[in-house]
């Protein structure tokens, strides 16, 4: 049985404008993946494209006007969105934990770090003041935090951003979570310390056979250190695979430009890449989302595509999935 | 960063608000069109007596001289001389200040016992019942004026129910006042033991009090409110979410983080509500700073007028920089700013 | 420079011509209930203050002196005060006082606000600073004691209560307005503005205004509430406005001394109205804030 599975997620921001009509932007429109223990799924694509939005919708933690509307997210075969508060409360940060994308800000400003570490393992189990607190010198030795116990009386106003972010993967790790969903983990950090809270995460992921969701907007990311992937684009999955099928044999014309555009810099840091911008979300085109971008475009893309298999384990939603001309010119 | 430096660093910053502030006074009566060698002089002083006044009052020297002058009165401690009283204007207000601020702190602290846990209680519930009646209290406290609301409560509770004392003074003129120490006859009493005029001073205050908290409490909701949606919608509770930690911690975790902001808001609305106090002290004839200060603005009483608007700004200054400190001592970020 | 600040004003309120008058009223009054109850309270007060002299039935300030202090009765509906003058006929009057003094202000307030918040936000430096500076130690004056004070020494006329209750308003519109330029300031249509050529005052009201006004403008109501609140307060000192004239402020003035010996008519019809207007006023602000401020309160 999977760790994670989630199906046919949807989530959508709903508000209304100054004559109260109202407003919709389809954010996630059937979003379904699947994560298993001892691998890490990458999730990729552009600004917008829904990436956060997923594990915020996964983790119930959607701010208004955001709501989930459709789908299941099932842990351990338990459906996450029809669970009760305090249920809920019992898996978060205990069996799915979460490294957020702003780990300055996320800190609680008024305690001290070794405060919140002991905070997180007591709200879970029934560990003493004095275990709770040698866990947590643990965890920060394992994340690489020097002089931990020291660092226990720190505020988090006095961490470096690749401090504060170790810190919170040692909050993450505190309980021994047998999901960890790390969204952005290294944006806002510089190269070198990118690598090693990479490599440090991929580490511990093997070491406690955990699953582990890596957002992000980098493809180097995805290549060096995930096993899976999964493609976003306009807040659907656009393709899913092994990280070395999709590198190798794209199949969704999406995925092609993205691999092919910039083999020596795998970064997609602007808005629109290429083609243009992605969809209004509020006016989302029948058919393939990706046809107004699309270099192959035809009269089908105009029905929703299906999810095609194009190997094991590897499909796309694009009626031509495998079969287009290869990378054409 | 030391308190002392940071003492000494904000003290600094101050200064040059604090020439502002002399300079606008100075200013006030001199924009207007006002002549106080006329008001003084009276309408049949030949033109040598407005010459000596004139001169006397330093007004026939240049305006920064004259300005230089009242700077160097100013920090003597010399106001002028009050033509009401006859007295000169910082002992008239000095002797008022106590019974002023018996008004303004229990109207503002009684204010902010309501309105904090009514602005919380509506935070953590946006948009429920209890929001949007709280919502409603606050806009028409926004909305009633202050003298208006002390006549109503004269009317109802002293004239209809008889519960309360005429709207004249701070305690009962048959009951005789206790000795000074404080200057406000509650403490006073309560000094002396002394139970009739404790009793008295009480029901005195009560009116005032409740007018000046209920119009006080209105702004405490509504930013109180404002405050707490505002940390629970930050990253820091959203990620205390994610983790699953209970209700109970993250809700302690909201009010600790919001308790400085709602802290120094309440700080503000202290020097805010002078104002409202002032027309609160003239409707129940309170005698206090307040009235004294309307008095002298309703009667072109100008060097009284300048002394008052002088004082309720270094009143604001100083609860200011009280509220820097407090923050300064219980965040641990300050040293950031 | 002022006609084209209002008419800019307009022109942003009025635009997206696709919804009529009346289907946009009943898509504020279910967007925000609090925002249409305020502003058919100001609507009613408007009517009042147009229509005074038809639905008046006593001339405001025509003594009855055989009927001094009647209680409210079918000729008196709201009673005779201290002169035997008709209170319902004062009250209704009153009305064009509390337009009469807030509307001047406020546009007074947003004519030198906005340019002043247009100009400091843009251009910055020392001037920018040195104004801010300036606007943060008014604050340390209370706000009615300080337009008390301004008013009483500049000279008590109508006239110079609108301008003292304007000037002092007018920092808070070019606090918005500077705001909401600093943000905009470096986008590209400011950027690509410059680069044609436009001169600064071009840039300022044609390419900047519209789009930082809307912060100004949700605050209109809510000043506006505040002006009415002083001025009543004023006459209510009798600083301003004098006795005999039908303002509410110097009518709760005149009925404050009967309300300790039984006569509250005098004082509580002219509070009441003087109590709904600014509530709606504040009712309609609050209410277009939290609609042109997303963030303010969760969608539904």
């Amino acid at each position: 049985m999977n760790l994670l599975q989630v199906r046919d997620l949807e989530t959508h921001f709903i508000s209304r404008d100054i004559d109260n009509r109202v407003r919709i932007a389809h954010a996630l429109n059937g979003i379904t993946f699947d994560v298993e223990e001892g691998e890490i799924l990458g999730i990729v694509g552009e600004t917008g494209a829904g990436k956060s939005l997923t594990a915020q919708s996964v983790v119930g933690l959607l701010r208004p006007p955001a709501r989930i509307v459709g789908g299941q997210v099932r842990f351990e075969g338990r459906d996450l969105l029809t669970m009760s508060e305090d249920d809920l409360n019992a898996i978060r940060g205990n069996d799915i934990a979460m490294v957020v994308q702003n780990p300055r800000t996320s800190l609680d400003p008024l305690s001290r770090i070794g405060d919140q570490l002991i905070r997180i393992r007591r709200a879970h189990s029934e560990s003493s003041e004095a275990e709770a607190r040698s866990r947590a010198v643990e965890m920060m030795t394992a994340v690489g935090i020097p002089d931990p116990e020291l660092r226990l009386s720190a505020w988090p106003h006095e961490l470096s951003g690749g401090m504060a972010q170790r810190v919170l993967i040692a909050m993450a790790l505190m309980n021994e979570p047998k999901l960890l969903i790390a969204d952005e983990p290294t944006t806002g950090l510089d190269v070198t310390v990118q690598a090693q809270i990479l490599e440090l995460l991929r580490d511990l992921v093997t070491r406690m056979n955990m699953g582990a969701i890596i957002i992000t907007h980098d493809l180097g990311v995805v290549a060096n250190f995930c096993d899976r992937m999964a493609v976003m684009f306009a807040g659907g999955i656009v393709e899913t695979g092994t990280v070395g099928d999709v590198f190798e044999n794209p199949a969704h014309p999406y995925t092609s430009n993205l691999v092919d555009a910039t083999p020596e810099r795998l970064k997609i840091g602007r808005k629109a890449v290429f083609g243009g911008a992605p969809p209004d979300l509020y006016n989302l085109p029948d058919g393939c989302h990706h046809r107004d971008r699309c270099r192959f475009a035809r009269e089908e893309c105009s029905t929703p595509p299906p999810l095609r298999e194009v190997g094991l384990k590897h499909v796309a939603r694009c009626h031509f999935a495998g079969e287009l001309p290869e990378t054409a010119q | 960063m030391t308190f002392t430096r940071f003492f000494l660093r904000r003290m600094m910053m101050v200064i040059p608000l604090l020439v502002g502030i002399v300079f606008g006074t100075f200013m006030l009566i001199r924009v207007g069109g006002l002549d106080p060698v006329g008001l003084l002089a009276g309408p049949t002083a030949t033109a040598e007596e407005f010459d000596i006044i004139r001169a006397e009052l330093g007004l026939d020297q240049p305006l920064w001289a004259q300005f230089g002058i009242y700077i160097g009165n100013v920090l003597q401690g010399d106001l002028g001389e009050s033509w009401l009283s006859t007295r000169p204007v910082l002992d008239d207000m000095l002797d008022r200040v106590p019974v002023t601020l018996e008004l303004l702190l229990w109207g503002v602290g009684i204010g902010a016992i309501i309105g904090i846990p009514i602005g919380l209680k509506a935070a953590f519930k946006p948009d429920g019942t209890f929001d949007h009646v709280s919502r409603f209290f606050s806009l028409f406290g926004f909305s009633i004026p202050t003298y208006w609301l002390g006549l109503m409560m004269l009317f109802v509770f002293f004239y209809l129910l008889r519960w309360a004392p005429p709207g004249i003074g701070r305690i009962g003129l048959m009951v005789s006042q206790p000795p000074e120490v404080t200057g406000t006859y509650l403490m006073d009493s309560l000094i002396a033991g002394d139970w009739t005029a404790f009793r008295s001073a009480l029901s005195h205050l009560i009116l005032p009090v409740t007018c000046i908290a209920v119009i006080a409490a209105a702004p405490i909701i509504k930013h109180t409110r404002a405050i707490a949606i505002e940390v629970i919608s930050s990253d820091a509770v959203r990620y205390a979410k994610a983790s699953g930690l209970p209700t109970l911690t993250v809700r302690r975790m909201v009010l600790r983080n919001a308790a400085t902001p709602v802290l120094t808001f309440v700080g503000t609305e202290l020097t805010g509500l002078v104002g409202t106090t002032s027309l609160i002290e003239y409707v129940f004839a309170w005698g206090g700073l307040g009235q004294y200060g309307l008095n002298a603005i309703i009667n072109g009483d100008f060097t009284a007028v300048q002394g008052y608007v002088l004082f309720l700004a270094l009143f604001s200054i100083f609860v200011f920089l009280i509220i820097d400190f407090v923050v300064f001592l219980i965040e641990p970020r300050a040293e950031l700013q | 420079m002022p006609s084209e600040t209002t008419s800019m004003a307009l022109r942003e309120v009025t635009a997206e011509p696709e919804f009529s008058l009346w289907q946009r009223i009943i898509g504020l009054t279910r967007r925000s209930p609090t925002a249409a109850v305020g502003l058919g309270i100001i609507l009613f007060f408007g009517m009042l203050a147009l229509m005074a002299q038809y639905l008046m039935p006593h001339e405001p300030e025509l003594v009855y002196a055989e009927r001094v202090l009647h209680p409210p009765s079918s000729e008196h509906l709201f009673g005779t005060d201290g002169n035997g003058m008709d209170i319902f006929s004062r009250v209704i009057y009153g009305a064009r006082f509390g337009f009469g003094i807030a509307i001047p202000a406020v546009v007074l307030a947003l004519v030198i606000g906005i340019p002043v918040g247009l100009w400091t936000g843009y251009r910055g430096g020392m001037v920018d600073e040195a104004l801010m500076r300036f606007f943060d130690g008014l604050r340390v004056f209370p706000s009615i004691i300080l337009a008390l004070a301004v008013v009483a020494a500049t000279g008590q006329s109508l006239i110079n209560v609108v301008i003292v209750l304007g000037v002092l308003d007018s920092p808070v519109f070019a606090r918005v307005v500077r705001s909401e330029v600093l943000a905009l300031r470096s986008s590209v249509f400011v950027e690509s503005a410059i680069a044609a050529g436009n001169p600064t005052w071009r840039i300022l009201f044609i390419h900047l205004l519209p789009n930082a006004i809307q912060g100004a403008m949700a605050q209109t109501a809510v000043r506006a509430a505040w002006a009415v609140r002083i001025s009543a307060t004023l006459a209510f000192l009798g600083i301003g406005i004098q006795a005999p004239t039908p303002e509410w402020g110097a009518m709760i003035r005149q009925g404050a001394e009967f309300m300790i010996s039984g006569q509250w008519w005098v004082a509580l019809f002219p509070g009441v109205a003087l109590i709904l207007l600014v509530l709606g006023l504040n009712m309609f602000g609050d209410g277009m804030q939290e609609i042109l401020n997303p963030r303010s309160r969760a969608e539904k």
